[in-house]
């Protein structure tokens, strides 16, 4: 029998948010371990946000992620205004809304674009394209350019939104372009369809028996509703620490996380399983075949899920910017300068939580859990049992001496790659857990 | 072709990833444009790893925190003719150097983790750790000033 004594190691993973380091050890042909570290150096936020006026808070935890750094603002901003009972006006959630909006479009495109389509095409870059697929290369720069614009229109930059405030909206956007808005929204339609239908195509599976975890939302607008998990649970956003359990995973910077006592998986392929019904109408008409498809316990579904969110996020916002009439506005203030609270959002990859401690004014402790951090176990879960996979067919496969080991090598680290994609991770956000200070 | 293009690699050291993230949204409108004159040679939100050598331009953010980041940007400075300095971190060192401002109760917290994970005693800015020939500030970087340093190497 041909014994396999392997070790597949990745030093930098490319095509994903941060640094993150593989290694898969195989001895006998067995899989004896898997490492996945994040290799991100420490800032330090959970020291640097103490001591800190909660309304600089939320400008400085945006710096944790460059990619989401709307998510954290916007995150860290709700978890501020329920500790001082804040309230913010209908207006202000309506530019929130469309805020993530701008996020989800922006965010999800990247994922997408710049870092699934090369695995599906075969090449290494989305620059390999450029020549090949031209008309694809193109329409991914639009759309990111309409997520892009929109988030300067409403939040006043992609990154590091100057805008968003605690209480509102510093800025009133300008309404003399909205309309260029919308037709710009309006032409990326199109696009996405075909994007769309490219992940709809792809014959990926990698089903994984999991519980999925989600805010329900309404109208799917990633701000608020009730967490829910397609195992039955359905919980108050400030309940969410009380049924999570963290994990500390060896060799690395971050920790994962169970909820209810066994792994789970967030993100849009959860969001779609637990609250397609919500969906914007037109989203749901001219996506109903790819909409057929939830739930789903295919992990590579995640793409397509995130293709159908970027749909109604245009879509959602194409009708708000339709009727829209804001109005200057003053921050809403607080009530108390002292407490605790929670403030939760859907993330683009999936739910974020926040909770403050805040005296006097001042930030007393912070505590994050973040979408990646809740992926973590089934991520290194499902490259383990694809190594497993593959070592299986290789060891059925006698008669190739040296150079197998060589090209099973070769499959497991293409494989693995293409599995830490699907889940989206984000290593920036990953290594900035921080730990809870029971003050 | 007479021209030969620009070998451009990206690098990002310990930060947020802001400005690269900015930079791929400059790409919407510049990318093709820029492709005529250059070739990304190293990216890796965009391309598996390659070896570090030749670099016409290097565009670094982030701050080093760690003497391996030390060696690595050293060693990115000598195979790059041209070595930018992209975003605050990488000009001042704030604000990924945060820990460098820490007063005394905040420093003996991460006292031990500096010491188990191999940390610099303060982060340095990029600027700090080894010649640069540009810079441009901004957290994230600011879009005009960005294009007309950047462009200026392209010819």
């Amino acid at each position: 029998m041909h014994t396999t004594n392997l070790n597949v190691s990745i030093n930098k993973l490319s095509k994903i948010e941060g640094h993150a380091d593989l290694d898969i050890k195989i001895r006998d042909g067995k899989v004896e371990d898997v490492s996945l570290r994040v290799m991100e150096n420490k800032r330090f936020f959970n020291q640097a946000v103490k001591g800190k006026p909660y309304a600089n808070i939320p400008q400085l935890v945006s710096r944790i992620c460059g990619t989401c750094s709307i998510a954290h603002l916007t995150a860290c901003i709700e978890a501020v205004e329920k500790t001082l009972k804040i309230r913010p006006s209908a207006q202000t959630m309506i530019l929130r809304k469309l805020t993530m909006y701008s996020l989800m479009i922006r965010d999800h495109a990247l994922h997408l674009y710049y870092f699934v389509l090369p695995d599906i095409f075969g090449v290494d870059s989305v620059l390999d394209l450029v020549d090949t697929k031209k008309e694809l290369v193109h329409q991914s720069l639009h759309v990111k350019e309409a997520g892009n614009n929109l988030s300067n229109l409403i939040a006043g930059r992609a990154v590091h939104a100057p805008f968003e405030a605690v209480g509102g909206f510093s800025r009133v956007p300008d309404k003399t372009k909205f309309s260029e808005m919308i037709e710009e929204l309006k032409s990326i339609r199109g696009y996405i369809l075909e994007l769309a239908e490219i992940l709809y195509q792809c014959d990926w599976v990698l089903k994984r028996k999991t519980d999925f975890v989600a805010i329900v939302t309404p109208d799917f607008s990633f701000l608020e509703g009730h967490i829910c998990s397609t195992s039955g649970a359905c919980i108050n956003e400030e309940d969410y620490w009380d049924h999570l359990h963290n994990v500390v995973l060896p060799y690395s910077q971050a920790s994962g996380f169970e909820f209810e006592g066994h792994p789970y998986v967030v993100g849009a392929l959860a969001r779609l399983n637990l609250n397609k019904d919500n969906l914007h109408p037109d989203t749901k008409r001219d996506m109903k075949k790819y909409l057929d498809v939830f739930p789903s316990d295919n992990i590579y579904h995640n793409n397509l899920a995130q293709a159908i969110e970027i749909m109604h996020s245009i879509d959602h916002s194409i009708e708000i910017l339709s009727v829209a009439d804001f109005k200057e506005e003053k921050l809403a203030e607080p009530e108390t300068i002292t407490g605790e609270g929670v403030g939760v959002i859907e993330a683009p990859r999936g739910t974020l939580y926040y909770w403050l401690g805040i005296n006097e004014g001042k930030v007393r402790y912070a505590n994050l859990v973040i979408p990646t951090a809740q992926n973590l176990i089934s991520m290194r879960e499902d490259v383990r049992d694809a190594a497993v996979k593959i070592l299986a067919c290789e060891n059925n496969d006698s008669g190739h001496e040296g150079g197998a080991d060589k090209a099973c090598e070769e499959k497991i680290r293409k494989e693995v790659e293409k599995i830490i994609r699907a889940y989206d991770p984000c290593m920036s956000c990953a290594s900035h857990f921080l730990r809870v200070n029971w003050v | 072709m007479a021209n030969k293009k620009k070998r451009v690699g990206i690098f990002s050291f310990t930060c947020d990833e802001g400005c690269s993230i900015y930079l791929i949204e400059i790409f919407n409108t510049k990318l093709l444009a820029w492709l005529e004159k250059i070739e990304l040679a190293y990216f890796l939100s965009v391309k598996d790893k390659t070896e570090i050598k030749n670099f016409d331009i290097s565009l670094v953010e982030g701050v080093i925190s760690t003497a391996k980041d030390k060696a690595e940007i050293e060693k990115i400075r000598a195979a790059s003719k041209v070595l930018i300095a992209m975003g605050s971190c990488a000009v001042t060192g704030q604000p990924s150097g945060q820990r460098n401002l820490f007063n005394t109760a905040q420093a003996a917290e991460i006292e031990d983790q500096l010491k188990s994970y191999d940390y610099l005693p303060k982060c340095l800015s990029i600027k700090e750790a080894v010649k640069i020939d540009d810079e441009v500030l901004g957290c994230p970087i600011d879009e005009k000033k960005f294009i007309e340093v950047f462009e200026k190497y392209l010819i």
